[in-house]
């Protein structure tokens, strides 16, 4: 399997994991409290609900593409490529959980992009 | 008032729990036997009180960042939590002292940039709620 292949894997499963975990937080409800008996029971429920736990499911193919990928390819070539799971996880809450991505929003989250792949660049 | 605390928390828990696995992985391998370095790794990770704190640590990352996102955008909780890879580059330099080249600088200034940017917007856009833009002036610094 090609570089390119593993890193395309990682990019998508990471960015449909946000997307679905999201979904599935927000149909149980806002967190709105810190009452521990309360957070219990709503914890309970996230972890029965089918988005989140497809979400947590794709993170762990993710992260464990990720550990495969970075068998036989530099940290400094794979973590600066899947720094573009930003703009496709916000692609995604635009498009799926219909949230208002504004142009400003958008310039910061490309530099956010930009910074992560300088930073992770030996 | 909840959104920047349970942020902050999300980026420190981030940061510290992936500084305690990294040092854990770090001793266990370094424990190892020759010949047979993945197993005696694997086994000395699996005993590893550093090892299992950061998971703990990192498992609450996970449960604070599911929580936020279910009252802010996805769109504004991942830019903004990017603050742990520039937490990262200054724990990296000022603690560990490791060398950090003008590249990684560059990055990090941009990334603060890029935080600062998206905290300018609105945090929760998926209702018609007449919420304020958060604050957020953590990142800001």
């Amino acid at each position: 399997m090609t570089t390119a292949f593993m890193i395309a894997i990682v990019v998508v499963t990471t960015s449909a994991a946000d997307v679905l975990i999201a979904r599935g937080v927000r149909q149980i409800g806002e967190v709105g409290t810190v009452n521990l008996i309360e957070l219990f029971h709503m914890a309970k429920r996230v972890f029965r609900n089918a988005n989140f736990l497809y979400g947590l499911l794709l993170m762990t193919v993710g992260f464990f593409a990720f550990l495969a990928v970075l068998s036989w390819a530099d940290l400094s070539l794979v973590v600066p490529a899947t720094s573009i799971s930003y703009a496709i996880s916000t692609a995604g809450a635009k498009l799926i959980l219909k949230e208002k991505v504004s142009r400003l929003r958008w310039a910061g989250t490309l530099l956010v992009c930009l910074g992560v792949a300088l930073v992770s660049l030996p | 008032m909840r959104t920047p605390i349970v942020l902050s928390l999300s980026v420190l828990t981030q940061v510290v729990g992936n500084l305690l696995l990294s040092k854990g992985m770090k001793e266990a391998a370094a424990a190892g036997v020759a010949g047979r370095e993945f197993v005696s790794t694997a086994m000395h990770a699996a005993v590893s009180p550093t090892v299992w704190l950061g998971i703990i640590v990192l498992a609450t990352f996970f449960l604070l960042n599911s929580a936020l996102v279910s009252w802010i955008d996805l769109s504004f909780v991942l830019p903004a939590t990017s603050v742990a890879y520039v937490l990262n580059v200054a724990v990296g330099h000022y603690l560990l002292h490791e060398p950090v080249g003008p590249l990684r600088w560059a990055g990090s200034v941009i990334i603060c940039l890029g935080v600062v940017l998206v905290s300018r917007t609105k945090s929760w856009t998926v209702t018609d709620s007449d919420e304020e833009a958060t604050g957020f002036e953590e990142a800001k610094t």
